[in-house]
């Protein structure tokens, strides 16, 4: 029983980790509808930022974090002026768009690889102690991990119903062309859209490295699939369901380390995927015409 | 010169198998519209299936660890290779083919693949994980004795006509009904499904008959080098053929040849002499992964259809009033066309 608790614990915050990275996809999908394939790249970016800012120019890490999230963001930001913008503009079909963001993909990794070599990495922070919650054992970078992500659900929560940023992301996520006819700026929210899921993508990476420790350039990628399993669990292009499938997915993969070895945990994240594409495909909150 | 004409027998290997990888992205890309991102898993399946079929049991104490070793003639070493990359292709089609958008096909792909590549090299009694396995028995190597520059010209002629005959049959699916079939799903599901076609198995057909040919290429590979282990097919070689049919041109098996040519080959086999820098050694398959990334970007955005576009069907136009001269004229002039179409 000990060890149910001891995985459901990692389970919660592995689930925290997939949020924050599937509600970044879910939107961005929402808003442009097409996936984007190079979205373990900004992951990746967002934790080696991080890491050059902690460990080689010494900010404290907090601080590290911020400026690793906010160039992620920018990342994100220029690549969909230079790339995505001009393809949108030229109205490419979505064939052509995925096999873009893939393209994309080995471009951005081997950039990243050209400045940050092979190998593994590590944040310059102390390792906490465990603290005891009721049943569950977390350290302290843990429940950083889960607050973080509760905060930024909440943040993304108020601004979906609060903004009127987020009204227009959802009118564009329903249909862009009536969102366009009736004077919203798609342009712009779409440029909103794509800072918000680069930033998400490099908190995501973030808090991803703190909870795994060591890291490196393809770490993003491996996980890529994890996160796309989350987003088609809860329904593609949905903001809550992404939250729901993460939890899901996280709780789920970290869980069954009880019964077969936590080497398969990924396989048994595929194992999801496949059974929910057979059984469900849309989702378990369906969106119209998105499946 | 013997190492000259080594070299050039390497080099042909390898144009022609990447040619046989390309033509089988074409059935399922060019003709049918299918994103597989992972076409060169299924060159990995293809290449250790026949490989652990012909090989014999691995030996106990070995440190080499690999299932089956069946020791069985090449032949049907290799027919089992190709059967199971159809497989593969199959078991995709079957979870993500069915009523979806092509992203989830993509994203069951891509995957697969991430997955696979996981497994197998992880999981060492498989495929001897990260090692891969080596001394995989060559076909005809028993046939007589062979110099080892006499066995690569051979292998090269071999690797040839079935090039040949691949391409050969790649286009006659081009060209029959079933093609039509794919051509049209790829331009307009809906359509094609208004017809009465059964637009799942024309997908499914292409995307095992595709996954058939990498699979061919992948027993190529391994016969021809011997050896396979993960590191020899990392996403970045999937790249490497899109990259080929997509600046080649989608939909035309002369493209393919073209595109595999000038990246498989000439951009491959170029970017090989850089001079290697000590203290980065991957600097310089960094860079042709960049370049390779950003033709496919380019290639799209201002090329698409690529540098040999697919031919489009020309149909008779018949004029109101006196049609009959109208089509003698088509008929005088465009014999030639409809036998090239």
């Amino acid at each position: 029983m000990s060890l149910f608790f001891l995985t459901l614990g990692f389970g919660l915050v592995t689930a925290s980790v997939l949020s924050l990275l599937s509600v970044g996809l879910s939107l961005q999908f929402g808003v442009t509808n097409f996936v984007n394939f190079a979205y373990g790249s900004y992951l990746s970016a967002g934790m080696l930022f991080t890491w050059t800012f902690s460990a080689k120019l010494h900010f404290p890490f907090i601080l590290a974090a911020a400026c690793g999230v906010i160039l992620t963001a920018i990342l994100a930001l220029i690549v969909n002026e230079v790339v995505f913008e001009p393809f949108a503009k030229r109205r490419k079909s979505i064939f052509y768009m995925l096999i873009v963001t893939f393209g994309l993909s080995l471009l951005l990794d081997s950039i990243l690889q050209i400045f940050y070599g092979v190998g593994f990495e590590k944040f310059p922070i102390k390792q906490s102690t465990a603290i005891k919650i009721g049943p569950f054992d977390f350290t302290g970078v843990q429940l950083l991990i889960i607050l973080v992500a509760v905060v930024s659900m909440v943040v993304i929560h108020l601004l979906l119903t609060r903004t009127s940023l987020g009204k227009k992301m959802r009118a564009m996520s329903d249909n862009p062309d009536l969102a366009k006819i009736s004077g919203i700026d798609t342009k712009s929210v779409t440029r909103a859209t794509w800072a918000i899921s680069g930033a998400l993508a490099g908190l995501g990476g973030v808090v991803l490295a703190l909870n795994t420790v060591y890291f490196e350039t393809t770490t993003g990628d491996s996980l890529l699939f994890v996160i796309f399993a989350a987003v088609i669990l809860g329904g593609i292009g949905q903001t809550y369901g992404a939250m729901l499938g993460a939890l899901v997915i996280g709780v789920v993969t970290e869980v069954s380390a009880v019964w077969v070895s936590s080497a398969y945990k990924t396989d048994v994240a595929f194992l999801i995927l496949v059974v929910m594409l057979l059984v469900r495909p849309q989702g378990i909150i369906a969106s119209q015409g998105k499946a | 010169m013997d190492i000259i004409l080594g070299y050039v027998t390497t080099i042909l290997v390898f144009f022609f198998t990447y040619n046989i990888f390309t033509l089988g992205l074409n059935i399922q890309f060019g003709y049918t519209g299918i994103l597989n991102f992972t076409v060169i898993t299924f060159m990995a399946i293809g290449g250790y299936v026949a490989g652990v079929l012909a090989m014999p049991k691995a030996a106990a104490g070995s440190g080499i660890y690999y299932i089956l070793g069946l020791n069985l003639p090449w032949p049907i070493a290799a027919l089992g290779g190709v059967l199971a990359a159809g497989l593969l292709g199959y078991l995709i089609g079957q979870i993500a083919l069915k009523r979806l958008r092509s992203d989830y096909l993509a994203i069951v792909t891509l995957a697969t693949g991430t997955l696979l590549y996981g497994l197998i090299g992880n999981g060492t009694s498989i495929f001897d994980g990260w090692q891969g396995l080596f001394n995989v028995p060559q076909p005809f190597a028993g046939f007589r004795t062979w110099t080892p520059l006499g066995y690569s010209i051979f292998f090269t002629i071999m690797t040839g006509v079935l090039f040949v005959l691949l391409w050969l049959f790649a286009n006659r699916i081009y060209k029959s009904p079933l093609g039509r079939v794919m051509r049209a799903v790829r331009d307009d599901q809906d359509v094609v499904e208004a017809f009465g076609k059964n637009t799942f198995k024309v997908r499914m057909t292409a995307m095992v008959i595709g996954s058939m040919y990498v699979g061919i290429g992948g027993v190529l590979t391994i016969a021809y080098i011997t050896a396979l282990s993960p590191a020899g097919w990392t996403t970045g070689e999937t790249f490497v053929v899109w990259a080929a049919l997509l600046v080649g041109g989608r939909g035309n098996n002369f493209g393919a040849i073209v595109g595999s040519f000038l990246v498989a080959v000439v951009f491959n086999e170029a970017t090989r002499y850089l001079p290697q820098i000590p203290a980065h050694p991957n600097l310089i398959p960094d860079i042709r992964y960049v370049l390779i990334g950003l033709a496919v970007i380019l290639s799209v955005y201002f090329r698409p259809q690529g540098m040999f576009p697919e031919k489009k069907n020309t149909f008779l136009e018949v004029p109101l009033g006196d049609s009959s001269k109208a089509i003698e004229e088509h008929l005088a002039g465009g014999l030639s066309k409809v036998g090239e179409q």
